[in-house]
């Protein structure tokens, strides 16, 4: 293992990201196995499906990058779900609940990080306990059951089309551009790469470490936000479950498309190649049979296979 | 004659900076062997192969003779070799009697420990040095002093017949150094070998008997101090003529780059004020841990004195200032810190050069601003301080210890401060890099430029500096000219204060 | 009280002086919320409802115990949840006690050892690794029963209903887990080896303890057995109360063993903490659901409290580090 680990076949193969590699695979498995399904009209359908997940994916790289995590975003999308779906905001306009949303994401986000980075909780435990408190409030009020209908415009905006591409789908490459060109472009990304390899040197630097660590968790809360908005238009009715499984899948899109706790030679685009991964790993399972169960077994090794082979490259 | 340890054509290297080169070590019974050297010579690898941290990649360890070789310090400790090392490796959460016996801890009833056994044993070994110390009371609660004696101890428990001392008296007082040496002279004098790693002269003249210099990762030789002087002891070290190595000296232009007064670092010491003025180098001399690190880290937060008043530009600062915002605002003000750990406090060692040098000039600017690339400035600073990479996008860990140094001041330099703390200018790197480093400080007082230093070689404080404050117990007890400063007139100051 | 006990008093208050971590205000607090319920109604004393008590806090008891292993080497196990409802899945297969009752230590052993494996020598960070392990078991776990369902065998049903000496049997279940936990942690050379490698982690020398000859990748492995055999012990108990196999019996539990385990004082940083402090912390959170229940709170309630418990605690708990 070890002398195939150094060896310079694997260090040229590990410089790539591990989902260029699987999507490639599925994308040839889809190609023998369902020709037909290869055309823009299927695949823009399935690809549309996982735009939550690539959304919520654009602050989870953030946040990974400066070694943190944030699993928050279950409980912010159906915190926010519900807040559309049960009419307790009867006959509220569509700005008011995109600013609802965003609101509630800042809020959130901004919550994370001032525990991660100023008292200094365990980033893990922060997020997933917020999740758990968000999950018991929406289901303390809603008694557990279904909330209403999705106002109309949701699913309409949902289904429209731009250049014959689904329009939540440009809007998340537009997200992705977005959020590639802050990391690449701005003195912010240059602070992420730098508290990411070293938060001792990056302080030495002047490096404001705290407040880059808080705005990368705000920065996913909004993320969490606007999947939620999705994800709210996309299913078009209320739900207690909705959204629950999206934050691992994040982290395994994450670490699948090369970025990994504290580094991110995947980029923003290793990642979002993670994402279709999803798409296309489900609609290949299903292909075969595999249930729900199935994904959830893939989905675990999914992540604990990426996760090694990048434990093992950094152990080099 | 049969010596206990003989290291013979010892090499060893990390990564590509060679630490070690065919050194050889003997050491007789009842001797007190100092091993000598500037930082980074190679020391502390030495000991940490002889106590079974590093492996060596070449040579041979004898033991009484025999060859052999030590996976970890477990090992070596069982062999007889016990190491106190100066980044203190006892376990803060573990009792003192737990610490001594952790690895090969007494058997009791029903496959436990035999508690009572511990403790009395422990008792046993702390009396053995004169300490009352309760063996249930965990490490953390210990002073340091009191933990090196623990580390003593559990070596004599242990049965070893080797002591290693790396640097032991750095952070004791003079009370406590007199007990350590007391201790000293029991073990050489039952027959034990002692290695005796220090940077003050007055200690290893008093306690040892031999002396082995390291350089630059060689032996230079072996000599019985009873031939030698400090003067030939330090020119062995150096290798060459102190003057050779360091630039002309200057002089402060009368301005103040900064002034600081009424800093009180603990509510027991008394408040000291000093001033580095534009164009001079000032060091902090003194014996190691007595407030030097403390005083200049509490300029950037990164400790917090009980007061003291900051001037700068025309600014006043009351100290103590924030932790997270410290080393900003001093950047603001247009001062540089550089931190004594190159490879924990200082670099991305993963990243570029290039990346490395700017990172302080991204600091310096708003987070959302669109980042500059910096090109010209890259290429200047690696020209100007002569860094040695294969291009900018080299990354910086695989450099040799003086170009990463270099690449670490760069960064700072890079800014437009003109005032620069700097720790430690010189750990760990070639005497080569040292005369160069030393020149770009220089260079910058030259320009206009104030520096303030601290190093643990009282002998580059005085070749680099103009004025020297020499600390001790937390406060400043004497000010001296730099060109008419001595090793023993530091010390003198330092303990008759 | 003269100034040595104020002062021994204080230290304990603060947990300073010891390695048990901050242990004596959740026992306060526990017991302040047992008199409190005790006062407040009229159930709470009744033989039958402490009865309820230890059998519902028995699964959280047991997890914690396991759970506190690994923490005190700085590690955590996200997987234990899985591990409760998988064993209630093999044991509502139509196979007989004989086979399936080792075969689910073993296979949690397994878990265990592939998490520790993970950790130890491929380098993967212990939240990763366990989580993705709560995710393949939880795959199989729904493979083997996709909803509840299933009989586990009498044997079972009766260890954890039975009574002898007239006590019912969960609190010798809750005696024989605490001889358990204690043999290990303060009756063996592993446990104080298992402070040791905590305490080096803590304070940033992950190599302090390998530096005293102890095998440290093995014996965090072994911590994340032990973890994995707790679950699954848990598991079994649970098989015996609800009578069958349910892939849902576990969903969180790893998050109410981490609540308990910091609530008792144990740091998560590692190598600080204690059994009795983690005995505490189930105690502190089974009162709180016990008395919820008897002041009928709806169960949602209860999750968000437990979630905002676990905040608080993990918040009072000052660390260096930023991140995970």
């Amino acid at each position: 293992m070890s002398a195939f680990v150094s060896s310079p076949l694997f260090r040229r193969i590990s410089k790539v990201p591990p989902s260029y590699y699987l999507l490639a695979a599925l994308l040839v498995i889809l190609f023998v196995a369902r020709p037909q399904m290869l055309n823009a009209n299927v695949l823009g359908v399935f690809v549309r499906q996982v735009v939550p997940l690539g959304i919520l994916v654009l602050g989870q790289l953030l946040v990974m990058r400066v070694k943190s995590i944030d699993l928050s975003g279950g409980g912010i999308i159906l915190l926010i779900n519900y807040c559309i779906s049960s009419g307790i905001f009867p006959g509220a306009s569509l700005g008011f609940y995109v600013a609802l949303a965003l609101a509630t994401g800042l809020a959130i986000g901004l919550f994370n990080g001032l525990m991660v980075a100023k008292r200094r909780v365990s980033a893990v435990i922060v997020t997933l306990a917020l999740s758990i408190v968000l999950v018991g409030f929406v289901q303390y009020l809603s008694s557990g059951k279904p909330p209403g209908d999705v106002p109309k415009i949701f699913g309409e905006l949902f289904n429209t089309r731009f250049i014959g591409l689904p329009s939540p789908v440009l809007f998340w490459i537009a997200l992705t551009a977005l959020m590639a060109l802050l990391l690449s472009q701005t003195v912010f990304g240059r602070f992420v790469a730098a508290v990411g390899e070293s938060m001792p040197a990056a302080h030495f630097s002047g490096v404001p470490v705290e407040r880059t660590v808080i705005l990368a968790h705000t920065l996913a809360g909004l993320m969490a936000a606007l999947a939620a908005l999705v994800q709210t238009a996309s299913i078009a009715v209320g739900s207690v479950r909705v959204g629950l499984d999206l934050p691992i899948l994040s982290v395994a899109a994450t670490i699948l498309g090369g970025v990994v706790f504290g580094r991110g030679e995947g980029g923003v685009w290793g990642p979002f190649f993670g994402v279709l991964c999803f798409a296309f790993l489900f609609v290949v399972m299903t292909m075969f049979g595999v249930g729900d169960a199935g994904k959830l077994v893939a989905q675990g090794l999914i992540i604990l296979l990426a996760a090694i082979f990048y434990g093992l490259r950094a152990g080099k | 004659m049969s010596h206990l340890i003989e290291m013979s054509g010892i090499s060893k290297a990390f990564g590509g900076s060679v630490a070690l080169r065919d050194v050889s070590l003997a050491l007789a019974p009842g001797t007190v062997h100092a091993l000598m050297g500037e930082n980074g010579a190679g020391k502390s690898t030495l000991m940490k192969i002889l106590a079974g941290v590093h492996q060596p990649d070449s040579g041979e360890i004898r033991r009484a003779g025999r060859p052999v070789a030590f996976a970890n310090p477990r090992a070596a400790l069982e062999a007889g070799i016990s190491t106190v090392f100066q980044e203190l490796s006892l376990l803060p959460n573990m009792t003192i009697a737990e610490n001594m016996f952790l690895g090969r801890e007494p058997a009791g009833r029903l496959g436990g420990i035999d508690r009572r056994r511990m403790r009395q044993e422990t008792k046993g070994a702390l009396a053995r040095l004169g300490l009352t110390l309760d063996p249930d009371m965990l490490v953390s609660e210990l002073s340091i002093a009191e933990r090196q004696f623990v580390e003593i101890a559990h070596g004599i428990d242990a049965d070893a017949d080797v002591f290693i001392l790396d640097e032991p008296t750095a952070a004791l007082n003079a009370a406590d150094v007199e007990i350590l040496n007391r201790h000293i002279r029991a073990l050489r004098d039952a027959g034990k070998a002692i290695v005796y790693i220090s940077h003050r002269m007055d200690e290893i003249f008093a306690i040892c008997d031999v002396v082995t210099v390291l350089k630059d990762g060689q032996r230079v030789g072996t000599k019985p101090l009873a031939e030698m002087t400090p003067a030939s002891l330090i020119a062995m070290m150096v290798g060459r003529e102190l003057q050779d190595l360091f630039p002309e000296r200057g002089e402060g232009t009368g301005v103040a780059a900064l002034s600081v007064s009424g800093l009180r670092l603990d509510a027991a010491a008394r408040p000291f004020s000093f001033t580095v003025e534009k164009g001079e180098i000032v060091g902090f001399a003194g014996l190691e841990g007595q407030g030097q690190q403390k005083a200049l880290r509490a300029l950037v937060g990164q400790f917090a004195p009980v007061e003291g008043v900051v001037s700068r530009r025309g600014k006043t600062i009351r100290l103590p200032v924030a932790k997270e915002s410290g080393v900003r605002h001093w950047q603001a003000l247009g001062g540089a810190f550089v931190p004594e750990d190159r490879k924990d406090e200082g670099l991305f060692l993963g990243h570029s050069v290039g990346q490395n040098i700017v990172a302080a000039l991204h600091a310096g600017r708003p987070a959302l601003k669109a980042a500059r690339r910096y090109g010209t400035v890259i290429a200047e600073t690696m020209r100007r301080l002569n860094i040695k990479a294969s291009g900018p996008s080299a990354p910086v860990g695989a450099l040799s210890g003086g170009n990463q140094q270099k690449v670490l001041l760069g960064r700072y330099l890079a800014t437009d401060a003109d005032l620069l703390l700097i720790e430690e200018p010189t750990r760990g790197v070639d005497v080569g890099a040292k005369a160069e480093i030393y020149r770009i400080l220089r260079d910058f007082a030259e320009a206009g430029g104030a520096v303030l230093v601290l190093s643990r070689e009282t002998v580059e404080l005085i070749g680099l500096c103009d004025r020297l404050y020499v600390i001790h117990g937390n406060t400043v007890v004497s000010e001296m000219r730099a060109r008419d400063a001595t090793e023993h007139g530091i010390l003198d100051a330092a303990l008759s204060a | 009280m003269n100034p040595s006990s104020s002062s021994l008093f204080g230290k304990l208050l603060a947990g300073r002086g010891s390695r048990q971590g901050l242990w004596l205000l959740p026992l306060v607090i526990a017991l302040a919320m047992a008199l409190w319920l005790a006062a407040a109604t009229s159930q709470f004393g009744q033989w039958s409802n402490l009865a309820n008590l230890v059998a519902q806090g028995m699964p959280l008891l047991i997890t914690a115990v396991g759970q506190m292993f690994v923490v005190l080497v700085g590690g955590l196990d996200l997987s234990i949840g899985s591990v409760v409802s998988f064993t209630t899945a093999i044991l509502a297969l139509d196979l007989p006690g004989v086979i399936t009752l080792p075969g689910v230590f073993l296979l949690a052993a397994l878990i265990g050892a592939t998490n520790g494996y993970c950790i130890t020598r491929l380098n993967v960070h212990p939240i990763v690794a366990t989580l993705s392990m709560q995710y393949v078991v939880l795959g199989i776990t729904r493979v083997l029963r996709p909803v509840s369902g299933g009989a586990v065998p009498d044997g079972v049903r009766w260890m954890v209903e039975g009574t002898f000496l007239g006590l019912p049997l969960p609190v010798f279940w809750g005696i024989a887990t605490i001889l358990l936990a204690w043999k290990l942690l303060y009756g063996s050379r592993y446990g104080l080896h298992l402070f040791a490698i905590g305490g080096g982690v803590a304070s940033g020398s992950s190599d302090a303890a390998r530096n005293f000859g102890i095998p440290a990748s093995r014996n965090i492995m072994l911590a994340y057995v032990i973890c994995s055999l707790f679950a699954a012990l848990a598991g079994v108990f649970l098989a015996g109360r609800i009578v069958s196999g349910d892939p849902n019996v576990g969903l969180l539990m790893e998050l109410d063993a981490i609540t308990a385990v910091a609530i008792g004082g144990t740091q998560l940083s590692g190598g600080v903490g204690s059994l009795h402090g983690t005995i505490i912390g189930v105690a502190v959170l089974a009162l709180l659901s016990n008395g919820m229940n008897l002041l009928n709170v709806t169960p949602f309630v209860q999750t968000a409290v437990k979630g905002v418990l676990l905040l608080a605690v993990v918040a009072l708990q000052s660390r260096k580090k930023i991140g995970l």
